[in-house]
């Protein structure tokens, strides 16, 4: 009889593995990108490694390279890593009965794949070491992978031309995983307004427009599926 | 540039902040519980941060609002081949392509 764990751990990497297709081009690219502003291959490697979250990564490239002041290199991170803490609340419920260790693990291990494919199941499970299985087993899954594709992209950096607009992979690798997501109206309606949210705010200081952006497409969804719980009622 | 120790201090500064968004519910335990309606609304967020990083990019050009650029051109050839093809590869060989076809090839 197999345990719960590892049942958890393998319908949990099951279900990731698709997402994780998109991040292979994504590592590459952030390594490719650290490379390219100047740092060595140690200094790149030491900044996956401590910061893990490529978005952030890749936002506060430009302004290493310009010799911004820390704070704000600090501050932008946290507006870029600020999508978290919503993340965090939404699944933290699934960790409650775990150890400090197990959450401190699991917090550095949170990424946006993950969460989005597993955070329903998760959830909706009874079983804690079932839930243990499917969380841990894809997000180390996607720390191994992240960690050597990002390998890949530092030292082959020297081979790619410059010219091949390679960023645009991680646009469309965050393409392909929202798109399955958008399939009821409320998602759609909250990625719409998410999405041309952060085009309008723009202008705001330290890149707050994201985060702003963010912040009306969760109200405008919410609002959606209240309307629409409505209309059927009526 | 950044250099030195104080690249590393950025680092760590940028590694405080993953675990700490990460962490500041999961760390909390007991003691974080969001109302439920809060939580209904939160099942919005990964879709709404995942559209706030990709919209920019396809939409703004040059600091302008135009969706007459090349990365909008590849972004919906993106979505057609993502939305009818299973295929993971498929969206980002021929999204790159488009670009690339379009920077290079027209010029634009």
């Amino acid at each position: 009889m197999e345990s719960a764990f590892r049942r958890g751990a393998r319908e949990g990497l099951r279900d990731f593995l698709p997402i994780s297709v998109g991040l292979v081009p994504w590592a590459m690219v952030t390594g490719i990108a650290m490379r390219s502003i100047g740092l060595t291959e140690l200094e790149s490697l030491g900044m996956n490694l401590l910061v893990y979250a490529g978005t952030a990564q890749l936002g506060a490239l430009p302004l290493i390279a310009a010799g911004a002041p820390l704070w704000l290199i600090m501050l932008t991170a946290l507006a870029l890593n600020l999508r978290f803490v919503i993340f965090s609340a939404a699944i933290a419920p699934v960790f409650h009965d775990s150890s400090f260790a197990r959450r401190l693990a699991s917090s550095y291990l949170l990424v946006d794949g993950v969460f989005a494919v597993g955070v329903d199941k998760l959830l909706k499970a009874e079983d804690p070491h079932w839930r243990w299985g499917y969380y841990i087993a894809p997000s180390a899954f996607n720390w191994c992978v992240w960690q050597g594709c990002t390998a890949l992209g530092i030292f082959g950096a020297e081979f790619v031309p410059r010219d091949w607009s390679l960023e645009f992979m991680v646009t469309i690798a965050l393409m392909v995983m929202v798109l399955p997501m958008v399939r009821t109206r409320p998602m759609l309606v909250a990625a719409l307004v998410g999405g041309l949210g952060a085009v309008l705010l723009r202008g705001l200081p330290l890149r707050l427009g994201v985060v702003a952006g963010i912040a009306l497409g969760i109200a405008a969804g919410f609002a959606a599926e209240h309307w629409q719980q409505r209309g059927r009622r009526s | 540039m950044i250099e030195g120790v104080w690249l590393w201090v950025a680092f760590a500064l940028m590694a405080m902040t993953t675990v700490g968004t990460r962490g500041s519910f999961i760390l909390l335990g007991e003691k974080g519980r969001l109302p439920p309606a809060l939580q209904r609304a939160l099942r919005y967020a990964p879709a709404a941060a995942l559209s706030a990083l990709v919209m920019p990019d396809l939409l703004i050009d040059g600091g302008e609002v135009s969706p007459l650029n090349p990365k909008f051109a590849a972004g919906l050839v993106v979505l057609a081949v993502a939305l009818r093809w299973r295929n993971p590869w498929l969206p980002f060989i021929l999204g790159m392509a488009v670009l690339l076809a379009m920077r290079k090839g027209l010029g634009w």
